[in-house]
Formats: C-alpha cells, sequence, structure tokens
C-alpha cells in the first residue's frame, strides 16, 4: 500500500497505472466496496448484536477493552489487547480481572473515552438485555442485582477514570471470562446513551469506521470514523476502504451471482450459496473463491432422558449408521464429516479416531442390529427441524434413516425464528432433532458449558438439548468443576484433559455429531482476495478489505 | 337468447341457455327431463367441459395408483433417501445426488423416470403421492366446507334474527381475512400443536390439518351465497304451506329448503375443490399445509425452488400437474355450472 502511494508521488499517473495493471497483487488505499446479506442484522446497536450479520460491522466501529487477531485460520482465536494496554492480569484465585484502558482514545463523536465508558457499556448491555448478557449475570459480582433493577451499579465492576484501571471481581473463577471481555457489545459507548436498543442510529464507538445512513433491512454504509488514532493500537488494523456499503437481500441466489458478476464485491459467508450455481462458483471464481473452516459443530441431538434415546444402545445405533456422506452432499459439499463435538479448530479436539469406525463408513445392518439389541425397535419419535435449507433436508434424512434402522420416525418442522426457543422448552422434552453450535469464542467450555454440562439443563432457552447430566462431565465443566476455571491463556496446559472429555463424551454417543461446516469465502475479482480474512469469531473482517 | 325451461316439482329454478339454433332439439330432449336429468344432458353436450373431466379423472386416478408405481415400478417409497446410491443411465452409472448436492435429472427409466429431488427422492413417485395428498386434502377440504357451509347458510338464512345475525357477522369475521394470510396463520399454528378439540384429535404432521384449516377459511364463500338463496326461498308458497301442514323448523330446512339449494352447492363444489388444491399448494409452499417429508405439488415446487437454475424439473414437473389438475376442475365445473344454472356467475377467491 505505502509502496504504491510512494510510486505515485516520484512517477506520473500513467506510470502508476501500468505498475498497477502489471502487478496483479498490488493493492490501493480508498474505495468503496459493496457486501451483500442474505439475512438482516438483528441491531447495529452493539448493545443488542448478536449475530454474524451484525457483529461485522460492529467489530469496525466498536473495538472492545479485548479482541482477536486480525488473523486467518486457527491464530485469529488469539486474545490480544483492544481498548485495554494488555490483556488483563487475574488473581490467583481467578476471581479477579484487572485491566487498564488506553489513554488519549476519542469516541467517533470527538468527545475523550474513559475507563467508566466500559462499565456502562456493560450495563447498559444488561438492561436492553443482550441475548448473551448471562456471561455476565453468571460470572460478575453484583450483576444479577443490577440487571433486576434492584441495585444502581454492577458494584463487581469499578472503573477509575484518572489511572484508567478496570476492575472486575467474579463469583467464581470463570476461564473464558477474558473472551467475554471481546465481546463488541462490552465495547466503551459514552455515558447517557440511552439504556435502550437503538437499531437505526447506534452510539458512537472506538474503531477505525462508523456505522451510518441505516436503512432497516435495507441497507447502511460503514464510513471512516474521523476521531481514530491511526495505528495507536497495535495489531488492529485502520481498514483500508474509505466506505464499504451494506445491503440486504434475501434472493442469495442473485446475491451470489452479483458477487461472481463483479457488481458487488463479498457475499455473506453466512449465507449458503444454492447448488444450482455451486458447480460454476470455481470455475467462474477461479482464485476469489474457497471454503472455509469456522469452528462450529452441527450434530443431532438425542434426549437421553426418554425412549428411545434413553438406551445407550439406541444411541449407538445412529451415531453407527449415519450416512454423513449423504449429509455432506445435503450441505452442498459444506461438510466434513466427523463424530467429536470439539471441532478441529478448538483445543481439546480430539486426533484419536471416532469410537464407533469411520464416521464416511456408516453401517446399516450393525445400526438395525443394535436397535433391536436396545428394545426399542419400533418406538415412535418425533424428529424435530428447521425450516430453512439445507437443515430442513438434514431432517428429512435424518427421519428416513431412523425408520430404516427400526424406529417410527416421524418429522415436525417449524420455523427458524421459534426453533431453537421451542425445542429448548423443557416442558416439551423433544426426543431427537437438528442441531449445531457455532462459537462464541474459541474455547472448548463455549461448547460444554452450554451444550452438555448438567447444570446448562434449564426450564427455557435450554440448548443441553440432549439433557446429559453425566457426572464425569459434570465434575470437568460445571460451574465447580476443575476445566471450568482454566483461563483461555493456559488453555493448552490442560488440552489433553479436553481430549479426554471430548472422547469420552463421543463413547458415551450423547449426540450424534454428523460434520463441521466450512464457509464460502467469495469475493469480487476487485477485491484482494488473499488480503480479506474470512476469521474464525468475526465472519468477515471488513479491516482487512482492500481494493487491487 | 335463453328460454326459462319452467320450475321444478320441488321449486327449483332453471334456465337452459340453450342457443335458438338448438332450440326445437332442446324443447324435444327436455321434455319429461328432471332438472339433474337436464343438466346431464346440457353438460353432455358440452365438450371442453367433458374433455377437462376426463383430464382430472386421469390425474385422480394416476394418482391413486401412486403406490403401485412405487413398488411395482420405481421400486422406492416416496420419503425413501437415496443420496448416495448410483443410478445407471444410458448405460454408465451416475450419482442420484452428486457431491455438491445437485440431484439426476430425467432418466427417462423406471427408476427416477422424473429425476431426483435433493434428497435423492424419486421425483415421479413423489409427484403421485404428493398428487394424492393434494387431492386428499382438497376433497375433504371441500367436504368440510360443503357441509358447513349449506348448515350455515342455511340455518342463518331461514332463521333470521339475532342468529342469523350472529352467524353473519361470524362469516365476515372470517371473510375479511384474506384466505392465505389466514390459512398460514391457522396452519402454522396447528401443523405444531396438532389439533384436540373434543373426540377430534389430530396430529400436527396428519393431512387432515390443512384440510379442516382450508375447509374453514372457504366457508364464507358458499355460506353467504346459500344463505341468500335460502332468505329468497323462505317467502317462498312452498315453504309457507310447509309450515301451515304445521312442518316443523328442521323438517322444512331439510325437506323443503336443501334440495332447492342443493344445485347451488353442487355448482360450488367443483369450485371449491379447485381453489383448495390450489390453496394447500400455497400453504405447503409456505410451510403451513402439508408437513414433510410428505410430499404436496406445494412442499415439491418449494424443494426445488433454490434448484432452479440447475434443476428446474424439480419445480417444473409439480408445477404443471398443479396447473393441469386445478385447470381440469375449473373448466370442468365451469360445465356443471353451465348445466345447472346457465346465468349464475360464480366466481370464488378474491
Amino acid at each position: 500500500m505505502r509502496r504504491l502511494r510512494s510510486a505515485g508521488v516520484l512517477g506520473s499517473v500513467l506510470v502508476l497505472a501500468l505498475a498497477m495493471s502489471a502487478c496483479g497483487k498490488s493493492t490501493k488505499a480508498g474505495g468503496t466496496a459493496t457486501v451483500l446479506f442474505g439475512t438482516a442484522p438483528d441491531s447495529l446497536d452493539p448493545g443488542m448484536a448478536y449475530t454474524t450479520q451484525a457483529l461485522e460491522p460492529d467489530q469496525t466501529a466498536y473495538i472492545p477493552m479485548l479482541t482477536y487477531a486480525h488473523v486467518a485460520g486457527t491464530a485469529g482465536g488469539k486474545l490480544i489487547p483492544g481498548l485495554a494496554t494488555a490483556l488483563p492480569t487475574i488473581s490467583a484465585d481467578g476471581k479477579t480481572y484487572t485491566m487498564t484502558m488506553r489513554h488519549g482514545l476519542v469516541f467517533s463523536n470527538g468527545r475523550p473515552v474513559k475507563a467508566s465508558n466500559f462499565t456502562y457499556a456493560v450495563e447498559r448491555a444488561l438492561k436492553i438485555p443482550w441475548g448473551g448478557s448471562s456471561f455476565i449475570t453468571d460470572n460478575v459480582v453484583g450483576s444479577e442485582a443490577f440487571a433486576s433493577g434492584s441495585a444502581k451499579s454492577i458494584s463487581g465492576i469499578t472503573a477509575d477514570d484518572a489511572t484508567g484501571q478496570i476492575t472486575i471481581k467474579l463469583k467464581a473463577p470463570y476461564g473464558a471470562f477474558d473472551n467475554v471481555l471481546a465481546f463488541p457489545s462490552f465495547a466503551p459507548v459514552p455515558k447517557g446513551t440511552p439504556f435502550k436498543n437503538e437499531p437505526t442510529n447506534p452510539p458512537p464507538g472506538v474503531g477505525p469506521y462508523k456505522i451510518t445512513n441505516i436503512v432497516p433491512n435495507v441497507s447502511y454504509q460503514v464510513v471512516r470514523n474521523p476521531y481514530w488514532a491511526k495505528e495507536a493500537i497495535p495489531g488492529i488494523p485502520s481498514g483500508s476502504l474509505n466506505t464499504i456499503n451494506a445491503k440486504i437481500s434475501s434472493n442469495t441466489t442473485a446475491n451470489a451471482l452479483a458477487v461472481l458478476g463483479n457488481s458487488a464485491d463479498v457475499f455473506d459467508f453466512a449465507d449458503t450459496i444454492p447448488p444450482s450455481i455451486l458447480a460454476q462458483v470455481p470455475s467462474r471464481a477461479s482464485g476469489r473463491y474457497e471454503k472455509v473452516i469456522k469452528n462450529s459443530t452441527y450434530y443431532f441431538f438425542m434426549n437421553t432422558k426418554t425412549k428411545p434415546f434413553s438406551s445407550e444402545l439406541a444411541r449407538r445405533a445412529v451415531i453407527v449408521g449415519l450416512d454423513r456422506n449423504a449429509i455432506a452432499r445435503l450441505g452442498s459439499g459444506f461438510f466434513t464429516p466427523a463424530c467429536h463435538l470439539l471441532p478441529p479448530g478448538i483445543i481439546g479436539h480430539p486426533t484419536g479416531p471416532c469410537p464407533y469406525g469411520d464416521p464416511t463408513k456408516p453401517e446399516l445392518a450393525k445400526a438395525q442390529a443394535l436397535v433391536k439389541e436396545s428394545g426399542m425397535a419400533g418406538t415412535p419419535v418425533t424428529v424435530w427441524g428447521e425450516m430453512r435449507s439445507p437443515r430442513r433436508q438434514f431432517v428429512d434424512y435424518y427421519t428416513s434413516f431412523l425408520n430404516q434402522i427400526g424406529f417410527k420416525a416421524t418429522e415436525k418442522i417449524i420455523a427458524d425464528a421459534t426453533y431453537f426457543p421451542t425445542i429448548g422448552n423443557l416442558k416439551l422434552n423433544p426426543q431427537t432433532g437438528f442441531a449445531d453450535w457455532n462459537e462464541d469464542f474459541p474455547n472448548p467450555i463455549d461448547f460444554y458449558g452450554i451444550l452438555i454440562a448438567g447444570d446448562a439443563i434449564l426450564p427455557t432457552n435450554n440448548q443441553n438439548f440432549s439433557q446429559v447430566n453425566d457426572p464425569v462431565i459434570n465434575a470437568k465443566v460445571n460451574t465447580l468443576g476443575s476445566l471450568y476455571k482454566v483461563p483461555t491463556s493456559s488453555l493448552s496446559s490442560v488440552a489433553s484433559q479436553w481430549q479426554a472429555l471430548d472422547e469420552y463424551t463421543s463413547k458415551k454417543a450423547y449426540t450424534a455429531v454428523f460434520g463441521y461446516a466450512s464457509f464460502p469465502k467469495l469475493a469480487s475479482n476487485r477485491l484482494d482476495f488473499s488480503a480479506a480474512v474470512l476469521h474464525t469469531v468475526f465472519g468477515w473482517d471488513w479491516l482487512t478489505f482492500k481494493l487491487k | 337468447m335463453v328460454i326459462d325451461s319452467g320450475t321444478s316439482a320441488t321449486g327449483t329454478e332453471f334456465s337452459s341457455g340453450i342457443p335458438t339454433e338448438l332450440l326445437g332439439e332442446a324443447r324435444e330432449r327436455a321434455s319429461g327431463l328432471g332438472p339433474y336429468q337436464l343438466a346431464w344432458w346440457r353438460l353432455r353436450r358440452n365438450r371442453a367441459a367433458l374433455a377437462f373431466g376426463a383430464v382430472f379423472l386421469l390425474v385422480l386416478v394416476l394418482c391413486l395408483l401412486a403406490p403401485v408405481y412405487a413398488h411395482d415400478i420405481a421400486h422406492t417409497g416416496p420419503n425413501d433417501n437415496h443420496i448416495t446410491q448410483t443410478v445407471k443411465v444410458g448405460g454408465k452409472l451416475e450419482d442420484v445426488v452428486n457431491s455438491i448436492g445437485l440431484p439426476i435429472g430425467p432418466t427417462w427409466h423406471s427408476r427416477f423416470f422424473l429425476g431426483a429431488d435433493t434428497n435423492g427422492r424419486d421425483v415421479a413417485v413423489r409427484l403421485l403421492y404428493g398428487g394424492r395428498n393434494s387431492l386428499e386434502v382438497g376433497i375433504v377440504a371441500t367436504l368440510i366446507t360443503m357441509v358447513l357451509a349449506t348448515i350455515v347458510g342455511v340455518v342463518a338464512g331461514y332463521s333470521g334474527g339475532l342468529l342469523d345475525g350472529l352467524l353473519t357477522r361470524a362469516l365476515d369475521v372470517i371473510w375479511a381475512y384474506p384466505v392465505v394470510i389466514l390459512g398460514v396463520a391457522l396452519g402454522a399454528i396447528l401443523a405444531v400443536s396438532g389439533i384436540d378439540v373434543g373426540f377430534v384429535k389430530l396430529k400436527g404432521s396428519s393431512l387432515m390439518v390443512p384440510a379442516v384449516v382450508i375447509g374453514i377459511v372457504y366457508v364464507p364463500y358458499v355460506a353467504k351465497p346459500v344463505r341468500g338463496q335460502v332468505l329468497g326461498l323462505r317467502e317462498r308458497e312452498f315453504i309457507e304451506a310447509a309450515r301451515v301442514q304445521g312442518q316443523g323448523t328442521l323438517r322444512i330446512m331439510f325437506s323443503e329448503l336443501l334440495p332447492n339449494v342443493g344445485s347451488t352447492v353442487i355448482v360450488f363444489v367443483p369450485l371449491m375443490l379447485a381453489n383448495a388444491v390450489l390453496l394447500e399448494a400455497g400453504l405447503s409452499y409456505l410451510g403451513a399445509g402439508v408437513q414433510p417429508p410428505n410430499p404436496s405439488w406445494g412442499t415439491m415446487i418449494a424443494d426445488g425452488i433454490s434448484s432452479i437454475p440447475a434443476a428446474i424439473h424439480l419445480v417444473l414437473v409439480p408445477g404443471i400437474m398443479l396447473v393441469l389438475a386445478v385447470l381440469s376442475i375449473n373448466v370442468f365445473g365451469d360445465g356443471v355450472r353451465d348445466a345447472l344454472d346457465p346465468r349464475a356467475k360464480i366466481r370464488i377467491g378474491r
């Protein structure tokens, strides 16, 4: 980038143009790019935003106290200081986090940033309330009282505006708390920002860009923040583009074709490229399309508290006979067949083989025999699923498969928006169905603490759909468990313990994991594809976008 | 130019609509025929209606033979997935669904004659089973509509007063909602919870759920014209005569009014059937009708939408069948209407 500018000063415009065209890898600063989304963000207000469509733009405008390295692959899961001067220091008992706000920061409205703006952002997120507020209320002293209205402030957070020091006291050690501090929802916002969701007028933040011109469900713009102190924060790019236009259209086929045809620049990774045009993508988008694996696990939950999956043999039958290759095809080849709950990018992912054989070689006869042996043959099973493609197709296949191995399965497909709240209602006691988990942060506790731990079984919004309450697992991962307390920075020291635990979970056949998803990284030929990062946590990292 | 064919013994009025050039023949043939015989005579002369009636019959028979086709020709069920299997086409093996999820097109052989869908299911088998489901829902819905609408229309029209007011307002409430929106709302709720009202217990996945929903939302469209006809009939002499003879209200409704609204009800049957099949397809397309994995023409179109650029047969095949079925019912229905009451101008839907 700098080299090009120098050339512009030294040479003529013609020479510059020739140089640029001759050098395919040259990029230029400035310019505008267009990002297409099939789904609108839940809210662009960081106090409410929780979907990838919202967090992508918010990462450019609301830098949190901690953030992630702006690099591709698993290295992108590494925490780095954001607005904090360094990663927090953690007390010996793991219950006190201390960090310091950088000096000289200003919001995008020009007002100075103080340490207490962090506290204010946390309070605001709890009051709105943000979808992940339990990360705070479950852990920070006094936060529940504040959220319920019985306290005027969060007693467990103190901020000194003079020194910039922030101290957070936890009720009990929670190893992933530094990951919690990396959510843009807890990025500082000015005091006085209303304690309500402001989707069309999000508050000022600290970041290279700010979000403006919001037309709900249609479009918005991300433009440069004039107050961003360039390169003031190591590791956080200032961004190359002047403007990023985001457009929302539910026609993902048209979106993909627009990017293929270079009339738009970025296809939302969370959207599916329809199989009907997928065949032409590799040839039409050579050098600007690839599949990127992100940390996610796709599985069928099997309710261990009710027939037929209260029987371990019945659960094993599913795992043994499930044709993961078939599911990979239904997912247009965007799934890697698998059997373990923890995906490869998460510390603790087992390196050993699957306990019930190669997941790409289903054994239907063995599965049928196991169902007979379990005594559950002919048991009626209701399979729950979502409407959207290819998830419904997964469930269609799964239902057909369950009937093949001896159950009497029928489907119940419900609207996407109500699916997880519905099956998360414990009263419904769903027997089996589709589920997935995409990391909130790269830490195994994000999977186990929510999907498998006994104390994660909740009356509503339950995510432990299999209702696993295994003492062996609980001893490691619930609020009193040993692995629960290990800080993210020390995870590698307990990798083998996590591996052993995940192997144990696979052996107990609690969930029928069928694969890890990869996502389409598709951009126009205007964009520098190699520089643009499809980040493991952020999704598309807009700060890495550059025009060729 | 039309001539009046007179008034039947039961008081039902018909007009023939026979062109003047056929007047002599009509007079000759019509003499001594009852109203329904006369209608049948008229219908037989309407070749377009008969041809489309035959088309509908053909579609119906094909759909009823779905299990035979599935078992003896295609050797697969409507919900059997063959995602990772191969099929021999032109001497070489081809994936039923390829590695990026694209299904095979029509093979023109017994297996996958019309190709496969994204789950590797035989489209021809699903098309016939889907037709069975669509027509079953349509026929049951039409029955529900006709029975409920006739009862409500006759009771409201004959009773008058408060009961008429209440029933008419209830019909107005249903009428006030566009049928698709009302159908989607009811269908989406009932598809999850099912129906559990007294002795009526239906699972959410039951085909009877969309049938009940469609049957109910169309009641006003038939009940109102029936009520209107009954309002006129109740002032007629033969009703007065029945009252004077001491007949009770129920008997008058059943034996005097019902036969007189019969032709109106019959005229509505094919029109309602066509609309019910269409609405079923619409609701299933939107996920509020027939529940997966059961096929219906609507769900098949919905499943195929995302594959249009590369596998257009997934949408075309059920689409053509839907058009054929609805068109044939409509044209045949028009013929029936012309035969029963050539002056009537009945249209459903808005």
